[in-house]
C-alpha cells in the first residue's frame, strides 16, 4: 500500500502522566502497569486507515522531566499534531498544562493541531483530582478536542489519535492549494534538509513524503 | 591448564597483593572479570576509586565511609517529628522558610515524588528491586512511626475537610497529597524492598546536591551499581553505603550529562553526541552520511545511550560486562563513545538499506547481539585511532 501522507505527532505532558503508555497501547495494542522512564525521545509508527485513506502516523514520545525540555522543544517545529496529556489523579499535571501550552505556542508552528487527553480516567472517585469539567473548560479555551482516556482499560485511545489525525488532515486541506508554494518560499530562507525527522530545521514536509493529499 | 583457569589464576594473583597494581588490574578487567559473580563488586569498588589500592587502608576507610553515610541518613532522612526540635518555632505550620518542616515539604514536592515514581519502575524485567533486602536500614524500619520516604508522597485520599482548608490558604497541605495508584507489594514490618533502598540513596544524593537535584536516568545508573553490590553475599551487608559513595564518585565524572545548562560543553551531553557523530564520520562515512541524509539526529538515540552509559540498551548481564570494560578504561567516556560508534557500525548494512522509520526504530531498540562482539569492535576502533 502506498502511504501518501505522513503525519508527525508529538506527545507532551508532565512525567508519569502515561505518555509512553498511551503510545504503546495505541501502536502495539498492549498495556503494562510499569514503564521505565523515557530518557530523551522515543519513536513509534502506526499505519492507519483514515476514512479510507492510508496514513502513516509518526509518533514521538518525549521525556516529561524538566531537564529534557530543551532537548524536546527543538522538535516542536516539525510536529503537525500534538497530543497534550495530563493525569486526572494529579492536580499538578493539570496545572502544568499552562506551561505546556505556552511552550507549544513559543516553539511549534502557529497552526499546529492539538488534542488534550486526561489519562487514568478509570480511577476511583476518591483518587480523582481533576474533574472532567475542568478538562472541558481548558480544552474549549484553547480550541482543542478533549478526551478522558484510560490506557489501562483502553478507553478513548483510538478516538484520541484518530481525532488528531483528522484535524491534521483538515488543517492541511484548509491551507489550500498554495500550501506547497508557501513551503518552498519558507524553506528557501532556511537550511533545508531532505530529512524526515523532527529536527529543528525540518518543516515537517519533504519532497518524498507528507505531501498534502488535496 | 585451560586458558580460562590460567586467566583466573593471573587475576587472583593480581588481587591477592597487599597493594593492588591498579594499572594492571584495569588492563586485565578491560577484557572481563573472571568469576564475575564473586569478584565484580570488589573490582568495581576499586575502579570507582572507592577502595584504595593499599589493602591496609580498607578497613578504616570503609568504617568511616559507612559511618558517614549513616549520619547522612540521620540528618537528612529522619523527619523532624522524630528529632528534638524547638516546637515553638519549628512546627509543621511554621511559615519560616528555613524551618525543618518547610524544607521537609519542599523536598517532597521538588524531587522526592519524582524519585519515588522512578525507583518503583526500575529494571521491571527482573524481580530484584521488588524483593526485600536482607539488610534493611534499621533506623527506618524499626522506627516507632512509619518514616519510610515513600510514605511522604504516598497516595492518600483528600478528605473534604482538607479541600476546604485549601481555601483558607493552606495550599501546602494540598500539594503534598498525591494520589497516583500504588501498585507494589507492601513490605512487612521490619522489611524493606531494594527499591526503597535506592530511593533513600537518591534522596540523600539530591539533598546533598541541591543545585542539580534529581534527574531521571540517575536511577538507572545507581540501580546497576546497587544490584552488583547487593547481589553479592560478601558485599551485600553494606551495599547501600558503599553504593552511595561509588555513585557519588561516578556522578562527579558524568554530572555534566545531567545538567541542562552544560549541554553544549565538551563533557555536556551535546558535546558528547557531537564527538560520536565526528567519530562515525571518520570511521564509516557512508553510514554517517546516510543518517545525516535521513535527518536522524544523535538526539534520537545517542542521548540515552550516552547519558545512561548504555544501561537501557542491553540485558542486565550484558550491561554489567559492558561496564567492566568501560569502567576499567583510563578514559572511560572516550571508550564509551567508541562503543556507541561500534554499535552503529555493526548494524551498518541494515542502516544503509532501511528507510527513516526503520532506522530510528533500529537505533532506539538495538538488536540483541553478543556483547563481546560489540566490545571487540570498539577495541578495534580505539586501536586504529591510536596508531
Amino acid at each position: 500500500m502506498d502511504f501518501s501522507a505522513t503525519y508527525k505527532v508529538l506527545v507532551l505532558g508532565d512525567s508519569n502522566v502515561g505518555k509512553t503508555c498511551i503510545v504503546h497501547r495505541y501502536c502495539d495494542e498492549r498495556y503494562y502497569d510499569t514503564y521505565i522512564s523515557t530518557i530523551g525521545i522515543d519513536f513509534k509508527q502506526k499505519l492507519i486507515n483514515l476514512d479510507g485513506v492510508p496514513v502513516k502516523l509518526q509518533i514521538w514520545d518525549t521525556a516529561g522531566q524538566e531537564r529534557f525540555r530543551t532537548l524536546t522543544t527543538a522538535y516542536y517545529r516539525g510536529a503537525m499534531g500534538i497530543l497534550l496529556m495530563y493525569d486526572v489523579t494529579s492536580l499538578d499535571s493539570f496545572n502544568n498544562l499552562s506551561y505546556w501550552l505556552r511552550n507549544i505556542q513559543e516553539n511549534a508552528a502557529p497552526d499546529v493541531v492539538k488534542v488534550l487527553a486526561g489519562n487514568k480516567c478509570e480511577c476511583t472517585a476518591a483518587q480523582r483530582a481533576v474533574d472532567k469539567e475542568r478538562g472541558d473548560k481548558i480544552a474549549e479555551n484553547f480550541d482543542m478536542p478533549f478526551f478522558e482516556v484510560s490506557c489501562k482499560q483502553n478507553i478513548n485511545i483510538e478516538e484520541c489519535f484518530l481525532t488528531l489525525a483528522r484535524k491534521i488532515r483538515e488543517q492541511r486541506e484548509h491551507r489550500g492549494e498554495n500550501f506547497d508554494e508557501e513551503e518552498q518560499a519558507k524553506s528557501g530562507n532556511m537550511k533545508r534538509s531532505t530529512s524526515n525527522g523532527l529536527g529543528p530545521f525540518t518543516l515537517g514536509n519533504s519532497s518524498s513524503e507528507g505531501r498534502c493529499s488535496c | 591448564m585451560s586458558a580460562y583457569k590460567s586467566r583466573l589464576k593471573e587475576f587472583e594473583n593480581l588481587i591477592i597483593e597487599d597493594e593492588i597494581d591498579i594499572k594492571k588490574l584495569r588492563k586485565f578487567i578491560h577484557s572481563g572479570i573472571p568469576e564475575c559473580a564473586k569478584y565484580r563488586a570488589l573490582c568495581w569498588k576499586l575502579l570507582f576509586n572507592y577502595l584504595d589500592p593499599k589493602k591496609k587502608n580498607w578497613e578504616s576507610h570503609l568504617e568511616r565511609q559507612r559511618n558517614n553515610y549513616n549520619n547522612l541518613i540521620k540528618d537528612l532522612v529522619i523527619p523532624p517529628s522524630c528529632k528534638n526540635v524547638d516546637l515553638s518555632i519549628d512546627h509543621p505550620l511554621s511559615d519560616n522558610v528555613d524551618s525543618t518542616w518547610s524544607t521537609y515539604f519542599r523536598d517532597n514536592e521538588t524531587f522526592l515524588l519524582q524519585i519515588d515514581r522512578d525507583v518503583r519502575r526500575l529494571l521491571p524485567d527482573i524481580s530484584f528491586f521488588q524483593m526485600p533486602t536482607a539488610y534493611p536500614c534499621k533506623l527506618v524500619v524499626d522506627s516507632e512511626t512509619d518514616i519510610r520516604l515513600h510514605r511522604r508522597v504516598a497516595p492518600s485520599v483528600l478528605s473534604s475537610a482538607n479541600v476546604e482548608r485549601k481555601g483558607l490558604g493552606m495550599k501546602k497541605i494540598n500539594l503534598i497529597v498525591k494520589r497516583a495508584p500504588e501498585n507494589y507489594e507492601a513490605m512487612q514490618k521490619g522489611q524493606e524492598a531494594n527499591w526503597e533502598v535506592v530511593e533513600r540513596m537518591l534522596f540523600i544524593y539530591a539533598k546533598l546536591n541541591l543545585g542539580q537535584g534529581y534527574v531521571q536516568g540517575m536511577n538507572e545508573i545507581i540501580g546497576v551499581i546497587y544490584y552488583v553490590f547487593a547481589s553479592n553475599e560478601d558485599h551485600a551487608e553494606f551495599a547501600e553505603a558503599d553504593c552511595f559513595w561509588c555513585f557519588t564518585n561516578i556522578m562527579s565524572e558524568i554530572r555534566d550529562f545531567f545538567i541542562k545548562t552544560l549541554d553544549e560543553t565538551d563533557m555536556g551531553i551535546r558535546g558528547m553526541m557531537n564527538r560520536l557523530v565526528r567519530m562515525l564520520e571518520l570511521k564509516d562515512v557512508h553510514v554517517a552520511n546516510r543518517l545525516k541524509e535521513q535527518g536522524i539526529l544523535p538526539q534520537y538515540y545517542a542521548f540515552r545511550w550516552i547519558s545512561l552509559i548504555l544501561s537501557q540498551e542491553f540485558d542486565l548481564p550484558d550491561v554489567l560486562r559492558l561496564w567492566d570494560s568501560i569502567l576499567a578504561d583510563e578514559n572511560r567516556f572516550d571508550y564509551l563513545i567508541y562503543v556507541c560508534c561500534a554499535m552503529i557500525i555493526l548494524i551498518r548494512d541494515q542502516i544503509l538499506e532501511n528507510d527513516f522509520e526503520h532506522n530510528v526504530k533500529l537505533l532506539q531498540n538495538f538488536p540483541p547481539m553478543d556483547i563481546n562482539y560489540v566490545l571487540n569492535r570498539a577495541d578495534q576502533l580505539a586501536e586504529s585511532s591510536s596508531t
